[in-house]
């Protein structure tokens, strides 16, 4: 088997790491993992920096610096890659691999089983519709939030797809969920079951809500990684101002229709 | 009896995050637990009618200690059993009575109730950050006794 170049050590780490941050996993232990990967093949000082918009590795190659930067485009979350990456990079750095090996993980890794779309959507809509229950919801309103949160789901799916803007595509989100929750208000007070919009609201807003990048970002500040988690926090920020820039223009129309 | 329920529903909305966050099927039993048992002790503390602060945090260092030690059991990373475990204190009617307020110009209340999501989030965050330093702390022995040779 061909030993690996220390530069294809490098890229394979940087990919994995890569990979790992868009999903959703901490900043730092993405920096862990990274240099965790690169030290255990190369005996040179390893220095890397992570933000959540970009990763930067620097090391010296036969006594010459080298160091490379990878722009990080925006992420979302998905649990099952963090973990396939992080079984990886262990093996990575116990075991001798080829480079052919490596990528055939790591395109595995970046294209992890998904749950079919039915079923993610029937779960969405378990998520928010149990979130009402949660704060003393009832029956009609856990229906309706379930409903609501199924097509804000599978909207917000359709948007990711077109990879618009973040800010944006929160603003259609936030304004999906909120019309959703005003409509069927609506249509069940038609049939004379009054229920509090507020409560149906919150449910797909729910699915939404950036409670992990926030969470993590001030776990990113705790830890002392100042700037990662103030990058974490912004975009957090940023998302709940979309979110509720959508909520607010609904409820703004329903109120000057109504 | 309302405690039981609160359980219910809470190990089932959180079954419905970790579809959305697309965690591993064989994880999803124990993460579903961990965030069980963090809501029904948030429920009790804010039932002993303490402060809105105390209960997500207390709830959120034992979702990250069960977290923790779940994933030296499963030797995962801890993230996939505390990111579902502590969606239910994410302050979202916080967030979004804030935006409400907003739109129906009562400044005060919706700084009051921004204010206090921001410490529910920031509380959140410092539970599971307590958590993790505490088995930090003890992972040998937590190692020892799960783990046997």
């Amino acid at each position: 088997m061909k030993e690996l170049s220390i530069k294809q050590i490098i890229s394979i780490s940087l990919e994995t790491g890569k990979v790992m941050l868009q999903n959703g996993a901490e900043t730092y232990r993405v920096e862990d993992t990274i240099e965790k990967m690169i030290s255990s093949k190369h005996d040179r000082e390893v220095d890397v920096f992570v933000i959540s918009t970009g990763i930067i590795i620097s090391t010296e190659i036969n006594d010459e610096p080298y160091t490379i930067v990878e722009r990080i485009p925006s992420s979302s979350i998905d649990l099952e890659t963090i973990s396939r990456a992080n079984s990886f990079s262990r093996l990575f750095t116990h075991e001798d691999m080829s480079m052919e090996d490596a990528t055939l993980i790591l395109d595995g890794i970046k294209n992890p089983p998904k749950f079919p779309p039915l079923v993610r959507y029937a779960f969405s809509g378990m998520a928010g519709g149990f979130f009402v229950l949660l704060f003393q919801g009832n029956f009609q309103e856990f229906l309706m939030a379930y409903v609501a949160s199924v097509f804000t789901v599978m909207l917000f799916d359709k948007l990711t797809k077109l990879s618009l803007n973040f800010f944006i595509k929160n603003i259609f989100g936030g304004f999906t969920a909120a019309t959703l929750g005003l409509l069927l208000v609506l249509i069940f007070g038609f049939f004379g079951i009054d229920s509090d919009y507020n409560k149906i609201i919150v449910g797909p807003l729910m699915t939404l809500v950036p409670g992990v990048s926030l969470t993590n970002g001030i776990r990113d500040l705790i830890s002392g990684e100042l700037i990662a988690g103030n990058a974490k926090i912004m975009e957090a920020l940023f998302i709940a101002i979309g979110l509720a820039f959508g909520v607010g223009m609904a409820l703004q129309i329903a109120i000057n229709i109504l | 009896m309302n405690i039981l329920t609160q359980g219910f529903y809470s190990l089932l909305c959180v079954v419905g995050f970790s579809v959305i966050f697309n965690l591993p099927k064989r994880l999803i039993p124990l993460a579903s637990i961990n965030g069980m048992i963090g809501w029904i002790i948030y429920i009790i503390l804010q039932q002993l009618g303490t402060s809105f602060i105390i209960p997500a945090l207390i709830g959120s260092i034992f979702v990250g200690l069960v977290g923790e030690v779940s994933a030296i059991l499963k030797k995962q990373p801890a993230t996939l059993f505390i990111i579902p475990g502590i969606i239910p204190f994410v302050p979202g009617y916080g967030i979004y009575y804030t935006m409400f307020y907003i739109i129906n110009n009562d400044f005060i209340q919706a700084a009051i109730s921004g204010a206090e999501s921001i410490f529910i989030a920031i509380s959140i965050a410092c539970g599971v950050v307590i958590a993790t330093s505490i088995v930090r702390f003890f992972r040998p022995h937590i190692e020892r006794i799960l783990i046997k040779p």
